[in-house]
């Protein structure tokens, strides 16, 4: 029983409602589902806007782990007993050997990384297990520091970056150590003092940038003692942008043989502008008959001075025979001073 | 119920002995043996039409024989018709049936007026209409069984939305717990709550924290969920009381998807306690449409709590004073209006009593009457509003018209349809639906889209009902087009899915409390950006008067100088005043940017972590700071 003619005049405004609420439709549709409404709508799926993932792919959301505190490391009560010896730490034989000979294992090992190179995530850690922070040297013997301060580099240095942030170990990085000598390419004839703190801030706001916060930044000049012209406070960026100030000066066989006269000028001309705590970023003593003596000085003094939080001995035969076991007799000295109480702790339980 | 049935042959007297009952002809039926031509005008034209088909299949059967029935006429070679409706249905195609015309009526006899029939006692309430019959107890369960899949729809799209604390969550759940302390044991309240809050702070912040001791934030956020099941489930019962099942289904259908029922069922604010508070008043309003007037009174306090537990509530509450005007369906004129003032009146002494109580609210300007205006422009808050909740408006407005011009989708033209007079169909369309317009004018007014999007639900839960009486509608008379209103419903969902997920997009912040825990200590003072957040994960280990935001502060520094905004928070990190700083960086641009100024060659502090999020809105990151 239908009514034609009323059907048809009912039809009217139902499909005048549904065109319109279709064309209304269509025209909310362009916004929620144009690519930036797209876009909006993966983000918050904790997506990024159009990655694709396979099928197999699960974007499992770790546990958040929070960045290693560093702080405990930057000023311990007791001192660090570093080394830098030979293959280490890849292969802990060195080090191994070297707590033996000195009696006591070193809490801090360091090594050299040339720019360019990935972070040795591999020896951080080895060095980590091993109960010791690693200190990498990073040499950018490959890049100009102009270059790196004007973000030529970024890619490489937010690579390194987070990969600092991803193993969430604590890592006491410097860059450039010896600026103020002559004799590296980032060194005082082939750059300014400008360019170095341009390039040094630049790699570490990056690292903030990148949330790599485990770092401990040394600032590492030598000695002033050989070039007494050069002042340190040009190359100084800033006390945000350092943790350590890493001191690098030997006991050679010529030259100043106390720890007055080998640091106290340097540490005496950073004073005027920072009270950032020092650390001998490399010593050691050449080999000879003052060699004991000269351990005995530099152990003394870094235990008298409070605001040396500790050494790294060059434990290498290169142009001369820095290791502790050059004579049985700096051996001996060693293991007399480094068996002091506040020399070396376990870096992994503060 | 029509008592209506087709008789046979054997129960039939007449086809077996007089040549035909008129009675069962076309034109008759429901069992009201009314003679043809019928005094119901109804069943008149009914029959006139159905004549008339007839006549024009039949040409010759004008000039066939005159009986005084005026029927097909059964010449006695056929014999396989086994009663007089199939008969007069398959007549006409019969070569051997003959027609015959009746003679004509004799004119009426002149009827003396009949007398004016006496104002009955009570006014039976129009009968609600659902396909060929009325609403019957059978088709009230299957609306139910309908509105449980709608309410199992809404909370599976509510709870699949995810997310660590929102700001205002956060906020409003540790208000509670100091709240409950200031009611129990007296202690200060940490901040001056009722001064900034945009509902009173011992109604649903105190409820939310005693479900968070309970059951944690997701808890308190289920306890939303009921709350926005509850309006959607007094939507379709207020729908149905004023329309019928279907439009109640549709209107339920509907509520349950747009995003900000979907936002809300999983969100820890004021917002859903006052729109379920609104819909239960809402609801008493229509259910006591028919009761003394009195009776409306129920309505009041829940109203009231609603304004109590958002104060931008209050700005539905003249709706709901018409609202009992028109519903007054028993009453008209004088007395509608009485129950009107009735309503109004009650809810003013409760708001009266509530002031006495309570107090100046000094919230109630803060944050909803002399809200800051912000910089939003018209358009893009109307763009806005429409992507929100348009499609529901229109609908409801689509419903409204089809009300204004027919009150009933004449499914069953043998009932004598009595609905509500025109004016009131066009009130309580314009009421409703205009309604809806409430919160994107309001907030045009203010220049501010802040929370718009949460506020259009407010409105399309007033316009919910004519929405679902234009699903109705579109979907027609007998199911005629249900395609039309799935395909509604489904678009509905679809914007309702995607931009709810869009809104509910707040900072992860698991990492950034991870991070904050071993940090902080009871003693400690803490500046961080939305610093609710970590005020209310860290309850355990802070206090909330540790925090300090980034809205505004006043600093005096060791000089004795004052600071005032950002320049406060510059100083303040420069005298290294805070233990630790987290910032987010999109909140309050100034603020951050004076502070990570302050912190750059800042001796004291050292960047301890950056913990990355990411939400709709793009990446950010929360930068945290702490004292070396």
């Amino acid at each position: 029983m239908t009514h034609p003619h009323r059907t048809a005049r009912a039809l009217r405004p139902v499909r005048l409602l549904a065109a319109t609420l279709l064309a209304s439709a269509l025209l909310a549709g362009c916004t929620t589902f144009s690519e930036k409404g797209r876009d909006e709508y993966e983000r918050a799926q904790g997506e990024q806007p159009g990655a694709h993932r396979s099928p197999g792919e699960t974007s499992a959301p770790t546990k958040p782990e929070p960045p290693y505190d560093v702080r405990p490391l930057l000023r311990p009560a007791e001192k660090y007993l570093g080394v830098a010896a030979d293959g280490a730490p890849a292969k802990m034989t060195a080090v191994a050997d070297f707590a033996k000979r000195g009696g006591k294992k070193p809490n801090l090992i360091e090594f050299y990384s040339a720019w360019g190179d990935q972070y040795e995530t591999r020896m951080v850690q080895n060095a980590w297990d091993y109960g010791a922070l690693a200190f990498i040297a990073w040499e950018p013997f490959d890049a100009s520091l102009k270059d790196i301060a004007s973000g030529k580099e970024d890619d490489y240095i937010r690579s390194y970056a987070q990969s600092v942030k991803e193993l969430n170990l604590p890592v006491a990085i410097s860059f450039g150590h010896e600026m103020n000598g002559f004799w590296y390419p980032w060194g005082t004839k082939k750059a300014t003092a400008a360019q170095f703190t341009a390039a040094y801030k630049h790699i570490h706001d990056l690292f903030d940038d990148e949330g790599a916060t485990q770092v401990i930044w040394v600032w590492s000049p030598n000695v002033v003692n050989p070039m007494p012209r050069v002042k340190l406070r040009p190359y100084w960026p800033g006390d945000d942008y350092v943790d350590w100030v890493g001191v690098i000066g030997y006991y050679a066989a010529t030259g100043p043989s106390t720890y007055k006269t080998l640091y106290g000028p340097t540490m005496t001309q950073v004073r005027a502008f920072t009270k950032k705590p020092f650390i001998i970023a490399e010593t050691a003593a050449q080999a000879g008959e003052r060699k004991p003596a000269d351990i005995k000085d530099l152990f003394e003094g870094t235990a008298k001075r409070k605001d040396v939080v500790g050494l790294v001995w060059f434990d290498f035969d290169k142009e001369t025979d820095w290791r502790i076991n050059s004579g049985p007799l700096s051996q001996q000295a060693f293991r007399e001073e480094a068996a002091a109480p506040s020399f070396g702790f376990d870096v992994t339980k503060r | 119920m029509t008592d209506r049935h087709t008789p046979v042959w054997a129960d039939d007297p007449g086809l077996r002995g007089a040549p035909h009952d008129p009675s069962y002809g076309p034109g008759e039926g429901q069992g009201r043996r009314v003679q043809w031509p019928g005094a119901q005008s109804q069943d008149q034209s009914w029959s006139y039409e159905q004549q008339q088909y007839v006549h024009q299949a039949h040409p010759a059967a004008q000039q066939g024989e005159v009986t005084d029935t005026g029927s097909w006429r059964f010449d006695g070679h056929t014999s396989s018709y086994t009663d007089q409706l199939t008969y007069d249905t398959f007549a006409p195609y019969d070569p051997y049936a003959t027609y015959t015309a009746t003679e004509p009526a004799p004119a009426p006899a002149p009827v003396s007026p009949e007398p004016e029939p006496e104002r009955p006692g009570y006014v039976l309430p129009p009968v609600q209409e659902s396909s060929w019959a009325v609403d019957t107890g059978r088709s009230r369960l299957l609306g139910r069984l309908v509105l449980l899949c709608v309410l199992l729809i809404q909370a599976g799209l509510s709870l699949r939305l995810r997310g660590t604390a929102f700001e205002d969550e956060a906020l409003y759940v540790l208000a509670g717990h100091y709240e409950i302390g200031n009611i129990l044991h007296g202690t200060p309240v940490p901040g001056d709550f009722e001064g900034y809050f945009s509902g009173y702070p011992k109604l649903y912040p105190v409820l939310a924290a005693m479900v968070d001791s309970v059951a944690g934030l997701a808890g308190v956020r289920v306890v939303s969920l009921v709350f926005m099941l509850g309006a959607t489930s007094l939507l379709y019962g207020m729908t149905r009381r004023m329309f019928d099942v279907r439009a109640a289904i549709g209107a339920a259908a509907l509520f349950s998807v747009i995003q900000s029922t979907v936002f809300l069922g999983n969100f820890a604010t004021f917002d859903a306690a006052a729109i379920f508070l609104l819909a239960l008043s809402a609801w008493i309003v229509v259910r006591t449409g028919r009761a003394p007037i009195v009776a409306v009174v129920l309505a009041a306090p829940p109203a009231v709590l609603a304004f109590a537990t958002k104060y931008a509530a209050g700005l539905y509450l003249p709706t709901l004073v018409v609202l009992a005007v028109l519903t007054a369906y028993r009453h008209r004129g004088v007395r509608a209006l009485a129950r009107g003032v009735l309503f109004g009146g009650a809810m003013g002494a409760l708001l009266g009593a509530g002031y006495l109580f309570a107090g100046s609210l000094g919230g109630i300007s803060q944050t909803t009457t002399d809200r800051a205006k912000g910089a939003d422009t018209a358009a893009q808050l109307l763009q806005h509003s429409a992507q929100w909740g348009g499609l529901m408006f229109l609908t409801a407005v689509g419903g409204s018209l089809a009300y204004a011009i027919r009150p009933h989708m004449g499914e069953m033209p043998w009932l004598e349809q009595v609905g509500p007079g025109r004016f009131r169909r066009i009130a309580l369309g314009v009421l409703l639906t205009g309604t809806a317009l409430l919160a994107p004018a309001y907030q045009i007014h203010l220049h501010t889209e802040v929370s718009l999007f949460k506020h259009v639900g407010f409105g399309l839960l007033f316009a919910g009902p004519m929405a679902g009486l234009g699903i109705s509608r579109l979907v027609g008379p007998h199911f005629r087009h249900p395609q039309l209103g799935i395909m509604l419903y489904v678009l509905t969902l679809v914007f309702g899915m995607v931009q709810s997920q869009q809104n509910y997009s707040f900072p992860d912040s698991r990492e950034m409390t991870a991070v904050l825990r071993p940090m902080v200590d009871r003693k400690g003072t803490y500046l961080a950006e939305e610093h609710e957040v970590p005020a209310y994960y860290l309850r355990d280990v802070t206090g909330y008067a540790q925090w300090q935001g980034t809205f505004g502060m006043d600093y005096t520094d060791k000089k004795g100088k004052r600071y005032s905004g950002p320049e406060a928070y510059a100083a303040a990190v420069k005298d290294a005043k805070f233990d630790v700083i987290v910032l987010r960086g999109t909140v309050t641009p100034d603020v951050d940017t004076a502070v990570t100024n302050a912190l750059r060659g800042n001796p004291h502090y050292r960047l301890a972590a950056v913990t990355r999020f990411t939400t709709s809105k793009g990446d950010g990151a929360y930068r945290i700071w702490v004292k070396r």
